[in-house]
C-alpha cells in the first residue's frame, strides 16, 4: 500500500510537472511573439475542458446505471457546434470589440454596463459551479486513493476515512490554487490571453483522450473481441439489462433518469454558457476563423473519448457485478485486470480531465468576481498607488476561494451524489443564463430589467427546485417538505411545483426555471424601456456584422462637456493596471499620430479615447466597473457626458443622410440655382440655415483680390445689427485661421474650451459656433462662413459640419461664377471706354489736322515773274511742318519753311505757335535774320519747356531785283536748280538751329537769282525717306528730278517729287512729314 | 478530396440557412418521437440499434460539418480578398 502510494504521488508530480513545464513553454513562446497556442487545434483541444473529471469517469457510471442517454451530454454541444456559425463568431466578435473577459461581463455589457446584472451572474455562478469543482475534487480524490491502493476495492471507496478524503482533497486543492494563479493571474490585465494555461488544458486533453481510449482499447479489443463480442457477451450474461442498458426512458423510476430533452437542452447550453467554456472559447480565442475548424474537431473529439465508453461500462458490470461505483470502473477494471499501466494511464486522464477543469472554472470565477463583487466596492474609494498590486491580489485571492469553496463543498456533501448528478446540478444553473444571452444577441427589445428578472426567476426557481431537496440528504431539511410541500401546501412541493409531477427533478427543474425565466425576460423587456445606454449597446450587439460603411457613419451620440488631457486619461488607467501597462496601451492607442501628452484631445476624439479607457479597463476590471470608473473620472474632472444636441436624429438609422441634411441641401442648391445675384444667394442661405438648424446668427465673410474682408451678407435671429469693422476685426484671428488653413474653425462649447478666446460682442453669448471655409477644392479660399448658436452646445457634430461644408462648398462655387462674370463685365466695359476714347482723339486728331492744314497758306500769292508752290503732307494727323508765304509788297514776298522736331501733337502746336509770333513780322521791314534771330528769343523758352527745337529757313524774295536773302536756322539746305548746271546750288548760311541757346546771331546771305531758276525748299523727311534697302532717298537724286521737271509747273514739280517719294519707300504713308515749296523764276 | 470538395456545397446552398436546416434537423433527430423509431432493445449484426442510431448518426453529421465549415472558410477568404 505504502509503495502504490509513492508511486501514485510521485507520478502524479512527475506529471504536474510536466504540465506546468508546457505550460511554462507556452508562455515563453508567447513572450517571444512565437505562439505555439495560435492555432485551430489548441484551441479545439481547449475547448474540450468541457469534458471534466464527470465525462471521464461519470459518463462511465452513468452508462453503467441508466445506459446510453449519458451520450445526451455529448451530443448537446455537437449539435450546438452547427449553430457557431452564427452565434459563436457572433459573441467573440463582440466580446473582442469591448474586451469582454466572461459570460457575466458578456451580459453586464450587453445590458447597459450593469453592476447589479454581472453581480447577479457572478454569484450565480459561483453558487451553480461550486458542485462541479466539489465533483473535481471528489473524482481525483477518490481515484488517487483507488490508483495508490488505499482502498484496493471499489466497493470500499464508500468507506474511506474523512482524514483521506481532507488529506488528498486539500494537496489537490492547494497545488491546483497555486497553478491557477500562476498562469491565470500572473497579470492583471485579463484580456490578453493566458497561453501557459491553454498549453496545459490543451495537453490535458490529449491526455484524457488517450487515456480513456488506452482503457476502451483494453477492454474492447484485449478482454473482448471488438465492439461487437463485447455487446453479445453482456447480451448473453445480462439480457435484461443489455435490453435496459441500449434503450431510453425504460426505467422510469430510476432517480437518475434525466429525460434525454433535458440532458440535450443542459449541456447545449452549458457549452457555450458554463463560465469556462465562455473563457476558452470566447476569451481565449486567437483567432476568428479557428472556429472553422473548431466546428467539427471538437465534435470529433466528443465521439472519440465516447465510443468506448458504453463498452466499458458494460465490462465493469461484468466484472465487478455490480454497479454500485460504476463511476470508478475506468480505474478498477485495469486494476482488477493487473494492467497497473493503463490503471495509472487512466489515473492521469481523469487528473487531467479535473485539473484542466478547476484551473479554468477558478480563473474565469475570480475574474467575475473582482469584476463584480470585489471592483464595485472599490471604485468607491480613491484610487491609491498600490491599488494594481490590491486588484491581482484580489484575483488571486477569488481563485483560492473558488477553489477552496468546492473543496468544502466536496468535503460536506461529497458523497451524497454520483458525480453525474453534481455535474447535472451546475448545467441547470447556468442554462438560466441561456435567455439573457440569446435575447441580447438576437433581441434588440431584451433590456436590463428583463434580463435581470429572468436570471432572478431562474436563479429562484432552480435554488427552490433543484438546491433546496439536496438539504435533506445532510438532514438540514426535514423530508416532509419535499413530499408533502412547504406548510403542506401541495402545490408547492419543490419537486412538482404547481403540481407538475411525473418529471424527473432535472426536467422539472429546467421546465420551471426556464418557463419563469423567459417568461420574466420577455414581458419585461416588452413593458418597459431601455435607456440610452442600453439603446446604445444593444445598437453594438445587434449590429456587430453590419458592414464597415454602415459603421463608419456611425456617430456619437454623446460628448465630454468637458475636455480631458491624455496624460489625464493615462494616469487613470496606470491607477488600475499599473504605469508600465497604461503607457503601452496609451502609445498603442495614439499610434504615429503626433499628440501632445498635455494637450487637450479634439472634441471628435474624446469619445474615441474615453471608449478606449473604458475599453482597456474593462480588460482587467469587467465594462461595468471600467464604465463606472471613467464616468465617476470624468465627473470629478467637472465633466460629464452629455447628449449631443441631435439634429439628424429622426431617420439617421435608416439611412446615410437624413431627411432634414438631404431637404437642406435640396433647398441650398434651389438657392444658388435660382439667381447669379450673389448677394441674393448669401441672404436666402443664411436665411435657410437659422430656420432649419434653429442657430442665432449667421454671416458670410468674403475676401477680395486684396485680402480685404468684409460682410457678405449677415443675419441675427434677434434682428440685431452689427457694426462691420468691428467685428472683423475682434474675430480676424478666427477669419484668418481658417482662411489660412482651408479647414473649418468649430468651438462646441464657449464655455469649456480654452482655445476659444473670441471677445466679439456676440461670442460670449454664443454656447457653440463654428466657422466653415468657402472653398473649392484646389482653390484658395473665397470666405467664411460663420454659425452661432447662443444656447445649445455640442450643436456642431461632425455630420452637421460636414453638411456646412458641403454648403459652403456649394457656396464657393456660386462666388466663383458670379465673381467671374463680374470680371468678364468689368473687361468689356474697360475695352468699350478704351475704344471709344480712341475714337474721341482720332476724331480731336483729325480736327487738328483740320486746323493745322487750315494754318497752311490756301493758295500761294501771284507775284508777277515767279511761280510759287507749297505742300505739306504729315506723317500723321498732325506734323511738325510748316511753311508759309508773306506777300510784303508787290515786288517782295517772303518765303518760309519750318520744321518742328517729331511730329507729334506738340510739334504742330509749336508750328502754330511760330505761325504766330511770324505774322507780325510780316509788316515788319526786318531782313531774314533779324527776324530768325527775335523768333529764336521769343520761342527759346517754350522750345526748351517742351524740348523740342525748330529748324528753319526764311527766304526773302525781290522780284524787282531778283534777289534772293535767307538766313537759314540748321534747317536741310534749299536747291536752286539753274538751267545749264549740272548739279544744284545749295542755299547755306550760319545760323543754329532755334531752341538751343537763348540768343543766337544768324547770317544772312543772298542770291541773284535769274530766270529759269528753281528753287526747292523741303523739310528733312524728303531727302531721309528710305527703300527697302534701307537707302536715302537723297539729295543727289531729288536735284536731278528738278532737272528733270524743270519745264513743269511749280505745282507739277511737287507732285512729281511727291510721287517718287512714295514709289521710293514703297509706302503709301511717309514715315515723316514732307513739305516742299518751290519758287519757280519765269 | 478536400480541395474538390472546397467550395462546392457553398456555391448550391447559402450558408446562413443551411446551418440552421441542419441544427434544427439534428434537434429533431434526438428528440422524441423520432427517436422512438430506434428507441428498441433490437439488435443488428451484434451492434444495439440505439447505439448504431446515435453514433453513426453522430459520424454524420461531423462529416456535414466539416464539408460545410470548409467552404465557410472559403467564403470568409473569399471575402478578404480585394
Amino acid at each position: 500500500m505504502k509503495s502504490g502510494l509513492v508511486q501514485a504521488a510521485s507520478i502524479s508530480l512527475l506529471y504536474t510537472l510536466l504540465i506546468f513545464l508546457i505550460a511554462w513553454y507556452a508562455h515563453y513562446r508567447k513572450e517571444s511573439g512565437r505562439s505555439i497556442v495560435n492555432n485551430p487545434s489548441i484551441y479545439t483541444l481547449s475547448l474540450a475542458v468541457y469534458c471534466t473529471s464527470w465525462t471521464f469517469f461519470g459518463s462511465v457510471g452513468k452508462a453503467a446505471t441508466t445506459g446510453i442517454d449519458f451520450l445526451f451530454i455529448y451530443l448537446g454541444p455537437s449539435l450546438t457546434a452547427f449553430s457557431w456559425f452564427f452565434v459563436l463568431r457572433r459573441i467573440v466578435r463582440i466580446s473582442k470589440e469591448n474586451n469582454i473577459t466572461s459570460i457575466a461581463d458578456f451580459i453586464s455589457l450587453r445590458y447597459g454596463k450593469s453592476l447589479w446584472l454581472g453581480a447577479l451572474v457572478t454569484g450565480f455562478a459561483v453558487l451553480g459551479l461550486t458542485p462541479y469543482i466539489a465533483l473535481q475534487i471528489k473524482a481525483v480524490a477518490t481515484s488517487f486513493q483507488l490508483i495508490s491502493g488505499i482502498s484496493t476495492s471499489s466497493a470500499t471507496i464508500a468507506g474511506s476515512t474523512y482524514q483521506d478524503h481532507f488529506s488528498i482533497g486539500l494537496i489537490l486543492t492547494l497545488i491546483l490554487s497555486v497553478f491557477s494563479v500562476i498562469f491565470g493571474a500572473r497579470r492583471l490585465d485579463s484580456s490578453e490571453r493566458h497561453e501557459g494555461l491553454i498549453a496545459a488544458v490543451a495537453l490535458e486533453s490529449v491526455v484524457k483522450m488517450i487515456s480513456l481510449v488506452a482503457v476502451g482499447i483494453l477492454v474492447t479489443y484485449i478482454m473482448n473481441d471488438g465492439f461487437g463480442d463485447t455487446f453479445l457477451r453482456f447480451k448473453e450474461t445480462n439480457p435484461a439489462d443489455f435490453a435496459r442498458l441500449f434503450t431510453i426512458g425504460s426505467s422510469p423510476s430510476d432517480e437518475n433518469a434525466i429525460h434525454p430533452f433535458t440532458m440535450l437542452f443542459m449541456s447545449m447550453g452549458a457549452i457555450m454558457l458554463l463560465p469556462r467554456q465562455f473563457h476558452v472559447m470566447v476569451t481565449e480565442n486567437c483567432n476568428e476563423n479557428h472556429i472553422y475548424k473548431a466546428m467539427w474537431c471538437f465534435p470529433l473529439y466528443l465521439f472519440l473519448i465516447n465510443l468506448f465508453v458504453m463498452p466499458i461500462a458494460l465490462y465493469g458490470i461484468q466484472t465487478t457485478g455490480s454497479t454500485v461505483n460504476s463511476d470508478f470502473y475506468i480505474l478498477t477494471i485495469p486494476l482488477l485486470t493487473g494492467h497497473r499501466p493503463i490503471a495509472m494511464l487512466a489515473y492521469l486522464g481523469g487528473l487531467s480531465a479535473a485539473a484542466g477543469m478547476v484551473m479554468v472554472e477558478s480563473v474565469t470565477i475570480s475574474t467575475m468576481l473582482l469584476n463584480y463583487i470585489f471592483m464595485p466596492v472599490i471604485v468607491r474609494f480613491t484610487p491609491q498607488p498600490w491599488l494594481p498590486h490590491l486588484l491581482i491580489n484580489l484575483k488571486r485571492f477569488g481563485i483560492f476561494l473558488t477553489i477552496f469553496l468546492g473543496y468544502f463543498y466536496y468535503l460536506i456533501a461529497g458523497n451524497a451524489f454520483s458525480l453525474v448528478n453534481l455535474g447535472m446540478f451546475s448545467f441547470s444553473a447556468v442554462i438560466q443564463f441561456l435567455p439573457a444571452t440569446l435575447g441580447g444577441l438576437y433581441w434588440k427589445r431584451g433590456n436590463r430589467i428583463g434580463a435581470f428578472t429572468g436570471i432572478v426567476l431562474g436563479l429562484t426557481t432552480w435554488l427552490y427546485a433543484m438546491f433546496l431537496p439536496t438539504f435533506t440528504k445532510f438532514g438540514w431539511l426535514q423530508d416532509k417538505i419535499l413530499t408533502n410541500g412547504p406548510f403542506n401546501i401541495s402545490l408547492l412541493k419543490p419537486t412538482s411545483l404547481f403540481g407538475l409531477s411525473g418529471l424527473d427533478p432535472w426536467s422539472h427543474c429546467l421546465f420551471w426555471s426556464m418557463f419563469l425565466n423567459i417568461g420574466g425576460y420577455v414581458i419585461c423587456s416588452l413593458l418597459l424601456g431601455q435607456d440610452e445606454q442600453e439603446r446604445s449597446q444593444a445598437r453594438k450587439f445587434l449590429g456587430v456584422f453590419e458592414t464597415e460603411r454602415r459603421q463608419r457613419h456611425h456617430t456619437e451620440t454623446t460628448r465630454l462637456s468637458k475636455p480631458i488631457t491624455i496624460a489625464q486619461f493615462t494616469s487613470l488607467m496606470a491607477k488600475f493596471i499599473g504605469e508600465h501597462e497604461a503607457q503601452n496601451a496609451i502609445s498603442g492607442y495614439i499610434g504615429g499620430r503626433v499628440v501632445g501628452k498635455t494637450e487637450y484631445i479634439s472634441e471628435n476624439e474624446l469619445p474615441g479615447i474615453k471608449l478606449f479607457a473604458e475599453k482597456t479597463l474593462a480588460g482587467s476590471v469587467g465594462a461595468a466597473a471600467a464604465g463606472a470608473i471613467v464616468d465617476s473620472f470624468l465627473s470629478d474632472m467637472g465633466s460629464r457626458m452629455e447628449l449631443v444636441y441631435d439634429i439628424f436624429s429622426t431617420v439617421r438609422a435608416s439611412l446615410d443622410q437624413s431627411r432634414e441634411a438631404l431637404y437642406v441641401r435640396l433647398k441650398a442648391s434651389e438657392i444658388i440655382n435660382r439667381t447669379l445675384d450673389i448677394q441674393i444667394i448669401l441672404d436666402d442661405l443664411l436665411e435657410l440655415l437659422l430656420k432649419e438648424f434653429k442657430l442665432d446668427l449667421a454671416l458670410v465673410v468674403l475676401h477680395n483680390n486684396e485680402k480685404n474682408l468684409s460682410i457678405g451678407s449677415f443675419l441675427d435671429s434677434t434682428g440685431q445689427n452689427i457694426a462691420e469693422q468691428n467685428w472683423i476685426e475682434e474675430n480676424r484671428y478666427i477669419y484668418d485661421l481658417v482662411l489660412a488653413t482651408g479647414e473649418s474653425f468649430i468651438v462646441n462649447d464657449t464655455a469649456a474650451n480654452r482655445a476659444d478666446k473670441t471677445g466679439t460682442s456676440k461670442a460670449p453669448a454664443a454656447a457653440s459656433h463654428a466657422h466653415i471655409p468657402i472653398i473649392r477644392e484646389g482653390a484658395a479660399s473665397l470666405g467664411v462662413v460663420s454659425v452661432y448658436s447662443y444656447s445649445i452646445p455640442g450643436l456642431f457634430t461632425k455630420e452637421f459640419a460636414g453638411l456646412l461644408e458641403s454648403l459652403a462648398g456649394q457656396l464657393a462655387q456660386a462666388v466663383t461664377i458670379s465673381r467671374e462674370i463680374e470680371a468678364k463685365e468689368r473687361e468689356r466695359t474697360q475695352k468699350e471706354q478704351a475704344l471709344l476714347q480712341n475714337a474721341r482723339i482720332k476724331r480731336d486728331m483729325e480736327i487738328a489736322q483740320q486746323i493745322q492744314l487750315s494754318l497752311l497758306p490756301g493758295a500761294p500769292p501771284h507775284l508777277f515773274g515767279i511761280e510759287l508752290g507749297g505742300r505739306c503732307i504729315s506723317a500723321a494727323h498732325v506734323g511738325g511742318d510748316y511753311y508759309d508765304f508773306f506777300l510784303r509788297d508787290e515786288q517782295t514776298v517772303d518765303l518760309f519753311i519750318a520744321d518742328v522736331s517729331g511730329h507729334s501733337v506738340g510739334a504742330a502746336l509749336i508750328m502754330a505757335e511760330v505761325r504766330t509770333l511770324l505774322r507780325p513780322h510780316i509788316n515788319s521791314a526786318h531782313n531774314a535774320c533779324t527776324i530768325l534771330k527775335q523768333l529764336n528769343n521769343q520761342l527759346y523758352d517754350d522750345l526748351t519747356r517742351a524740348e523740342l527745337f525748330i529748324t528753319i529757313f526764311y527766304a526773302k524774295y525781290n522780284s524787282a531785283t531778283g534777289r534772293l536773302s535767307y538766313a537759314n536756322a540748321g534747317h536741310n539746305r534749299p536747291l536752286v536748280c539753274r538751267e545749264g548746271l549740272d548739279c544744284c546750288i545749295e542755299l547755306d548760311a550760319e545760323g543754329l538751329i532755334i531752341g538751343v541757346r537763348p540768343s543766337v546771331l544768324f547770317e544772312e546771305r543772298s542770291l541773284e537769282l535769274v530766270r529759269g531758276d528753281i528753287v526747292l525748299f523741303y523739310t528733312d523727311g524728303l531727302i531721309e525717306a528710305i527703300n527697302h534697302e534701307g537707302e536715302l532717298f537723297g539729295v543727289e537724286r531729288v536735284c536731278r528730278q528738278l532737272q528733270a521737271t524743270r519745264h513743269l509747273p511749280a505745282e507739277s514739280i511737287i507732285d512729281v517729287l511727291y510721287s517718287m517719294v512714295s514709289e521710293y519707300t514703297g509706302q503709301k504713308n511717309f514715315q515723316d512729314d514732307i513739305s516742299m515749296v518751290v519758287l519757280k523764276i519765269l | 478530396m478536400v480541395k474538390r470538395l472546397r467550395g462546392r456545397p457553398h456555391r448550391q446552398l447559402p450558408l446562413h440557412d443551411t446551418w440552421g436546416v441542419f441544427f434544427t434537423l439534428g434537434v429533431v433527430l434526438l428528440n422524441f418521437p423520432f427517436l422512438g423509431i430506434f428507441n428498441k432493445p433490437a439488435v443488428i449484426s451484434g451492434f444495439p440499434l440505439l447505439f448504431i442510431y446515435l453514433f453513426l448518426g453522430w459520424v454524420l453529421s461531423i462529416v456535414i460539418i466539416f464539408l460545410f465549415s470548409i467552404s465557410a472558410g472559403v467564403k470568409q477568404t473569399e471575402k478578404h480578398k480585394p
